[in-house]
């Protein structure tokens, strides 16, 4: 459905931040997992037709959505990670006015987003001024001005960032609802938020796509490779430790190493994190 | 002392590093050019009675310093009166309340980087009136302490002024928007008139005794001359003690202009009008998807009620209060008068145009209606407050409400701040008020057809520079 082929951005400075990376995304929640500064929201704000590659293929059902972006655009909810808001208008008025862009009609418009504020939890403020909400408020809105036109394209960069607990649980179930039918693509640095709900996992780093594949292929590229040990506060470690916890008797460190690294190391079935961790730096 | 200069050189680097910058030196450099023409150039920006000093060091320094101590402070103003807001903007004000940082001391850094960045618009002007020395050549000597010297006595003072009064109108709440951008114009061209003076306070803008060497006659600013002016020897900026002491009072007073404001600056502990976090959140549980499939249709009405609210929105009592008056004006008054203040009463408006957006409409479709939209958000607006006061000349009225909104959005679109457009529209409107009927759009020399082809051409612009845009994007 959403394919992005061969996608390189290079910007001033000779910065290359996406290089040569290929991803086709189909329907369901794909979560693009990445160290700060891999070329994440550069791929997402290229996907979302906001930038341009400077090579590469963005095809949208086939059209070259950088050439000619409105239909996906039609098609898009993108929620960036940083945005700004008009601070004098309500949120069912934001709402309203960002509905007329997309081109619904007003009866349209006023159902769904009184179905959206109270989707994201903002019935109760709705008539206030944006410029009182606080940085969650705010990533509520942005999460419903996503869905306005109920989009078969959700990219959505850091959502979680400033959400409370309770939040984050309500997004994700949203974000399962959202990939049965439709293409999600979720841009986080946390393992957490994607390893409960992405059907599939692209790890990105320097701009390059380190590995594609389902949550269980990445596990499976770290069976055997987790050991834990306790060991003296002072010891230096010359393996990738991927936890250190402080216990009675020493520090408990989990260690990523292909054979035992250290005597009495005991070999410990991997989580996602690992996996992650071993991509990134492998 | 350390933490001051520490910001100081933050906010200059910030700044120097942005593309505007580059615009910044390069108009310093046509400022040279300007006060420094050919021999056989037909202006001239100081007219010592028909007479203009050979273009030595030291009278290529002085026409040079009284220049940007003329129209660097104009424009100088606008171009550093950001930088409050831009710490409040991107947070960095509130770390920095967070700190042990004195008030004083952050209006002093604030202050002094102002000052740092227009003299090195100066110091590039400086640079300029050298190499226009040599290239003119009238006089090859090298006097860089004579060149100089009426950038420390007169430029410097005017650009430390400048400096304090951005600081002081980003920090006054009345001051801090758009009526402060208009006050500006009006503060700067009192201050450049009467510092003309030889019995200004403290010197003025710092040139007392050259009347006296012209035979009383004397002018300072861009003038057209007949036949190029007759040369004498300017024998430089005579430095008596008491001239000396009056410029080192004017940056004084700067200084002290500047910190005024820790008498009653927020430090970013602004409140917030409506904190809609305070109301308790109800219990809520996701219940899934929304129902309702969106249904598209002619949102174009919905597109411009919503550009209208974005254009008036947050608008304070007073502007409103005057719309009002402005709007019943004409029964009592004359239409020609009340629509004279019917063309400036909405620039606050107005400027908006173009420089309100939000991160999110980059991914959205249409961003050319998007303009149109807004464009007639802004031509309603002003048909509205004219309602009453039109009838008299209704087809001037009409092309003037489409280019003067034209105007804004263009400015706003290609600058992204609402001050460029405030600050030439004020000035538009000092020349129409001074008789200069080329630039009259009502009752003077601008047809409406003219005007008309005015909006088109500015809509066309935007529309274009938009879509250029979105394709370097």
């Amino acid at each position: 459905m959403l394919e992005l082929l061969d996608i390189t951005k290079v910007y001033k400075g000779s910065k290359r931040a996406v290089d040569g990376l290929t991803l086709r995304l189909g329907p369901g929640l794909h979560g693009l997992l990445g160290p700060n500064g891999a070329g994440k929201s550069s791929l997402l704000r290229i996907a979302a037709t906001v930038t341009r590659p400077t090579s590469g293929q963005v095809r949208f059902e086939g059209t070259d959505a950088v050439a000619r972006p409105a239909r996906l655009r039609r098609a898009l909810g993108y929620l960036p990670q940083d945005f700004g808001v008009y601070p004098n208008l309500s949120a069912r008025e934001f709402l309203g006015y960002l509905a007329a862009v997309k081109g619904l009609s007003a009866r349209s418009a006023r159902t769904r987003i009184d179905e959206l504020l109270e989707l994201v939890n903002l019935t109760h403020a709705a008539k206030r001024p944006l410029g009182g909400y606080s940085g969650g408020m705010l990533r509520r809105v942005g999460i419903a001005q996503t869905l306005l036109a109920d989009p078969r394209v959700v990219i959505v960069d850091e959502p979680t960032a400033g959400l409370d607990p309770e939040e984050r649980v309500r997004f994700r179930n949203l974000l399962s609802d959202l990939a049965a039918d439709r293409v999600v693509l979720l841009s986080t640095h946390i393992v957490a938020d994607v390893e409960s709900v992405a059907g599939r996992i692209a790890v990105v780093k320097d701009g390059r796509l380190r590995f594609a594949g389902t949550p269980d292929e990445l596990l499976r590229t770290v069976d055997g490779h987790v050991w834990e040990a306790v060991v003296p506060p002072e010891t230096e470690l010359r393996f990738r430790t991927t936890r250190r916890v402080r216990v009675p008797g020493g520090i408990r460190v989990r260690m990523l190493a292909t054979a035992p690294p250290l005597p009495g190391a005991v070999a410990v079935a991997p989580d996602l994190e690992d996996a992650y961790l071993a991509a990134v730096h492998r | 002392m350390r933490a001051a200069w520490g910001l100081a050189v933050a906010d200059f680097r910030e700044r120097t590093r942005r593309p505007g910058y580059l615009l910044m030196l390069l108009s310093a450099i046509g400022l040279g050019w300007l006060a420094v023409p050919a021999a056989d150039a037909h202006w001239v920006v100081l007219d010592a009675g028909g007479r203009r000093g050979v273009y030595t060091g030291a009278y290529v320094g002085l026409v040079t310093a009284l220049t940007s101590a003329l129209w660097l402070t104009f424009v100088g103003f606008y171009l550093v009166r950001d930088t409050v807001a831009r710490d409040e903007r991107t947070g960095v004000g509130h770390l920095l309340a967070s700190t042990p940082l004195r008030t004083a001391v952050y209006l002093g850094g604030k202050f002094l980087g102002n000052v740092l960045l227009l003299g090195s618009m100066a110091a590039a002007l400086a640079a300029t009136t050298l190499a226009l020395q040599q290239l003119r050549g009238e006089s090859r000597a090298l006097d860089l302490p004579g060149l100089l010297a009426p950038y420390l006595f007169i430029a410097l003072p005017m650009l430390a002024v400048t400096a304090a009064a951005a600081v002081l109108f980003e920090t006054t709440p009345m001051l801090r928007g758009g009526l402060g951008n208009i006050l500006w114009f009006f503060v700067w061209m009192v201050g450049a008139v009467g510092g003309q003076s030889p019995s200004a306070p403290l010197g003025g803008i710092g040139l007392p005794h050259l009347p006296s060497m012209s035979g009383g006659e004397f002018s300072l600013g861009l003038t057209y001359v007949d036949t190029p002016l007759r040369t004498f020897e300017w024998p430089g900026l005579a430095l008596p003690p008491s001239y000396v002491g009056g410029r080192a009072i004017v940056s004084v007073m700067a200084v002290a202009v500047a910190l005024l404001p820790a008498l009653w600056f927020h430090r970013f502990d602004r409140p917030v009008a409506s904190r809609a976090g305070d109301v308790p959140v109800p219990p809520s549980v996701y219940r899934g998807l929304p129902r309702t499939a969106p249904a598209y249709g002619p949102g174009l009405p919905q597109l411009f009620a919503g550009e209208l609210r974005i254009l008036v929105q947050g608008t304070p009592w007073w502007w409103w209060l005057g719309a009002a008056l402005l709007f019943w004006l004409p029964l009592a008054v004359p239409p020609g008068v009340a629509l004279a203040l019917i063309w400036v009463w909405p620039v606050l408006l107005w400027s908006r145009l173009g420089t309100r957006t939000t991160t999110f409409l980059a991914a959205y479709p249409s961003p050319h209606v998007r303009l149109l939209a807004s464009w007639a958000a802004g031509v309603a607006v002003t048909a509205a407050l004219g309602a009453l006061a039109s009838w008299q000349l209704p087809l001037p009225f009409a092309a003037a409400s489409l280019f003067v909104p034209a105007l804004a959005l263009l400015l706003g679109t290609l600058t992204g701040t609402p001050r460029t457009f405030q600050a030439l529209y004020t000035v538009w409107w000092y020349l129409i008020i001074n008789d200069v009927v080329s630039l009259n759009f009502m009752t003077g020399g601008l047809p409406p057809s003219l005007v008309g082809s005015a909006a088109l051409g500015c809509l066309v612009t935007v529309l274009s520079v938009t879509a250029v845009r979105h394709a370097r994007r």
